[in-house]
């Protein structure tokens, strides 16, 4: 799991979020590809978030977005910070 | 919100259009919004299907006429964003800008975007506005969108965004004519105005890339221009389809539903789909039958019965199999359910270095890789698409379960292992299986660790919302994936079995006319002295650390065609004649041949259990398939793949059937 520096700042990230809760994105951290493509996706900051089901296994999530519903793993989670 | 208007008015082509010219018009969407559906009921079936240079992009052009004006439709990839992270992206935005050799630069592009999906489909479509072209929204799915509540204001988004906005419903045609006014009258007036990102920009802070903060900004803007254009309420279809959805990923529920649907999916393409493949080899054999007795008998009448008839069969009989596992495909597609299937199976997949669309393409490869490999069209990723293309034909396909068969229930001993009803042979049965599903496995590992590693890409799927997939819709996928095979890797697979026919039968053998020889003794003396015998001569020191003798060596160089093939091989090698392997009669006597074969000059057996677990073995990890080395051709649409993929698989049996038997013969089974 990349380390983005959310953990010391003890910022929630989204991967923390309960399944049936619903937070405020604050912040996507890192520089590449897939930070990019979870913004380009409209987990932007100040995007309300809600964390619908995780799969059976554990992993990935569901999210609902933007009036859609989206699929990413915890790892891409966790670079996203949120606000409760 | 008002736009910068100056200078755009140059910016129109209409001008200098010539009123006869085919217009080129480029179709650009998010995945999963109906686009394929809007191409087809637009343009019917393509006119030219290819692949971009160098990527495994499909470039699928189309032509139809509206209001006697001629246009090219090109369908360009399903894109989340113009912002290329990959070579495959860079497609979409290499064809807008017509920076494609052959392929003209779209005169207009129309976007597809889902209307219950508006917010995210409009950040594609006003990157695309951004380009300076013409452009015309073609808004899907709206049917659906009322269904679940959200009202849309038309002609105000239109308004806002400066182009055209269409509703459309696709399957029903509704919609389509206005489509087609508003992209000719596009071509003629001033394209849309660039979004006007500028004061967004200005209040992001943090030392973000220019992407990120264009994304961000691009959203923001997004946001204002669809306040008091989309309005929901909730409905019933709403609340019940997030009720599906609470139990289609329920932890208990969810996983049966899923191994259901995947059961009934596999038992559909390994079983239902037999009594039609039984049926095209019926009708193949009747017409080589009857090409046999009206032709005279020669080189022609062989040509064409062992070579061209038989190679023609061996091509349709994949026919059922990928029309029933397409129809599949395109039902859980059309419901909405692929996606989640995805979603479940996804833990189990990353660990290797796949994701969840690799399941069903990986499912379908133990009825057939061909299937199995043209199912990865559906993972949008090009990394994990190669990859699982590249490891699907590891898994054991129907194929392999007659040589399986045989070889099991002739050579490895009947004994109990402790468990009831089980014993050895069903065990490694059970084996060869396995050993496909965890070499498969430990490749994708080290592949995706090593050459495949690259940027990170993140696993981001759309749920996309639960509907009724529609029949017309569904049986045009089958349809097209049941055609493009037999078109694009048909002609091969005929060719590849016309030179094996070749190499099986020349030179010709010529018994000497003193001594009458059997049917079945002269066929065997003829494949023997042919250049296939002469390759299985060549090849035996290669074959020898596998315990195999040069006939074993042979028919495998002739299962090139199919696999299954080698069974008829073995037979016609042993001087048994042509011998149907999989009737009880024709198995039962080739094993008691096979049981009887000896070493050339003496009386040493040749096949032992080590033997015939190291062929075994070979078999499970080969890449004995011309059909599915063509179909990986085409399908990557490159020559190195194909190349690549036989060499790894031929390499990895040959080492795996090496250790078997030398480990074997150690232990003196």
């Amino acid at each position: 799991m990349p380390d983005n520096g959310l953990a010391t700042l003890n910022l929630p990230t989204l991967e923390q979020i309960r399944v049936g809760c619903t937070a405020c994105v604050s912040d996507v951290r890192g520089e590449d590809s897939a930070t990019l493509r979870l913004l380009e996706m409209g987990l932007t900051p100040g995007a309300s978030v809600k964390v619908v089901a995780a799969a059976p296994l554990g992993d990935p999530l569901e999210l609902e977005l933007r009036g859609y519903r989206l699929s990413i793993r915890r790892s891409d989670a966790a670079r996203v910070a949120v606000a409760r | 919100m008002t736009h910068p208007s100056g200078g755009q008015a140059d910016r129109g082509l209409g001008a200098g259009l010539d009123p006869e010219r085919t217009i080129t018009v480029a179709l650009l969407g998010n995945p999963n919004t109906g686009k394929s559906t809007l191409f087809s009921a637009l343009a019917g079936i393509p006119t030219r299907i290819g692949n971009y240079p160098g990527v495994t992009v499909e470039e699928k052009v189309g032509r139809f006429s509206h209001k006697g004006r001629s246009i090219d439709l090109v369908d360009l990839p399903g894109t989340y964003s113009l912002r290329a992270q990959s070579p495959d992206e860079q497609v979409v935005i290499d064809v807008l800008q017509g920076r494609i050799e052959g392929v003209a630069q779209p005169d207009c592009i129309l976007v597809v975007t889902d209307a219950t999906n508006l917010e995210r489909n409009l950040f594609l479509a006003s990157q695309a506005i951004d380009l300076g072209r013409p452009l015309v929204i073609a808004l899907t799915l709206s049917d659906l969108a009322e269904q679940k509540g959200i009202s849309i204001d038309i002609a105000e988004l239109s308004r806002r965004l400066g182009c055209p906005v269409v509703p459309v419903v696709a399957p029903n045609r509704s919609g389509l004519g206005a489509l087609g006014d508003r992209i000719l009258e596009s071509v003629s007036v001033a394209p849309p105005p660039a979004a006007d990102l500028g004061p967004y920009l200005a209040t992001i802070g943090g030392n973000r890339t220019a992407p990120a903060r264009e994304a961000i900004a691009r959203y923001a803007w997004i946001e204002r221009l669809l306040d008091g254009v989309v309005s929901r309420t909730p409905t019933v279809a709403v609340r019940l389809g997030d009720r599906i959805d609470a139990l289609l990923t329920h932890r208990i529920w969810g996983t049966l539903v899923f191994a259901a649907t995947m059961l009934a999916m596999f038992t559909s393409i390994f079983w239902l789909a037999a009594p039609l493949m039984d049926l095209i080899s019926t009708g193949m054999d009747g017409i080589g039958a009857w090409a046999e007795s009206v032709l005279p008998e020669g080189a022609i009448r062989s040509l064409l019965v062992d070579g061209v008839i038989a190679g023609v069969g061996g091509v349709v009989v994949f026919v059922p199999q990928i029309a029933m596992l397409f129809l599949f495909i395109a039902l859980l597609e059309g419901c909405g359910y692929l996606s989640r299937a995805a979603f479940l199976m996804d833990r189990l997949l990353c660990g290797v270095g796949l994701s969840g669309k690799s399941f069903i393409p990986l499912l379908s490869s133990f009825a057939c890789a061909i299937p199995g490999i043209m199912a990865a069209r559906t993972i949008e990723n090009p990394r994990d698409r190669l990859l699982t293309i590249l490891v699907a034909p590891l898994m054991s396909c129907s194929a392999r379960l007659p040589v399986y068969l045989l070889l099991c229930g002739a050579f490895v001993p009947n004994l109990p292992v402790g468990i009831p009803w089980l014993r050895l042979p069903a065990v490694v049965l059970t084996a060869m299986y396995a050993l496909g599903v965890v070499v498969a496995a430990i490749t994708a590992f080290v592949l995706s660790r090593t050459i495949f590693r690259g940027p990170s890409q993140p696993f981001v799927m759309e749920l996309p919302g639960w509907r009724w997939p529609r029949w017309d819709v569904v049986l045009e996928r089958s349809r097209e994936a049941a055609w493009s095979f037999l078109k694009n890797a048909g002609t091969l697979i005929v060719a590849m079995s016309i030179v094996i026919w070749a190499l099986g039968t020349y030179p010709k053998f010529a018994p000497a006319a003193d001594r009458q020889v059997p049917e079945a003794e002269a066929r065997g003396e003829a494949l023997r002295q042919s250049f296939l015998g002469m390759a299985g001569r060549a090849i035996e020191p290669v074959v020898r650390p596998l315990g195999w003798d040069w006939r074993i060596g042979c028919a495998v160089i002739a299962s090139f065609p199919a696999r299954e093939v080698v069974l008829g091989t073995l037979g016609v090698i042993y001087n048994l004649g042509d011998v149907d392997p999989g009737a009880e009669e024709g198995a039962s006597e080739l094993a008691r041949r096979l049981k009887a074969a000896t070493w050339d000059g003496s009386d040493r057996k040749v096949f032992t259990l080590p033997v015939a677990l190291s062929i075994m073995v070979f078999f499970a990890l080969c890449a004995q398939c011309a059909s599915t080395l063509v179909v990986i051709g085409k399908e990557t649409g490159s020559r190195l793949w194909p190349v690549v993929s036989f060499t790894f698989m031929t390499l990895l049996a040959w080492i795996a059937a090496f250790a078997t038997y030398q480990i074997g013969s150690q232990l003196g089974w």
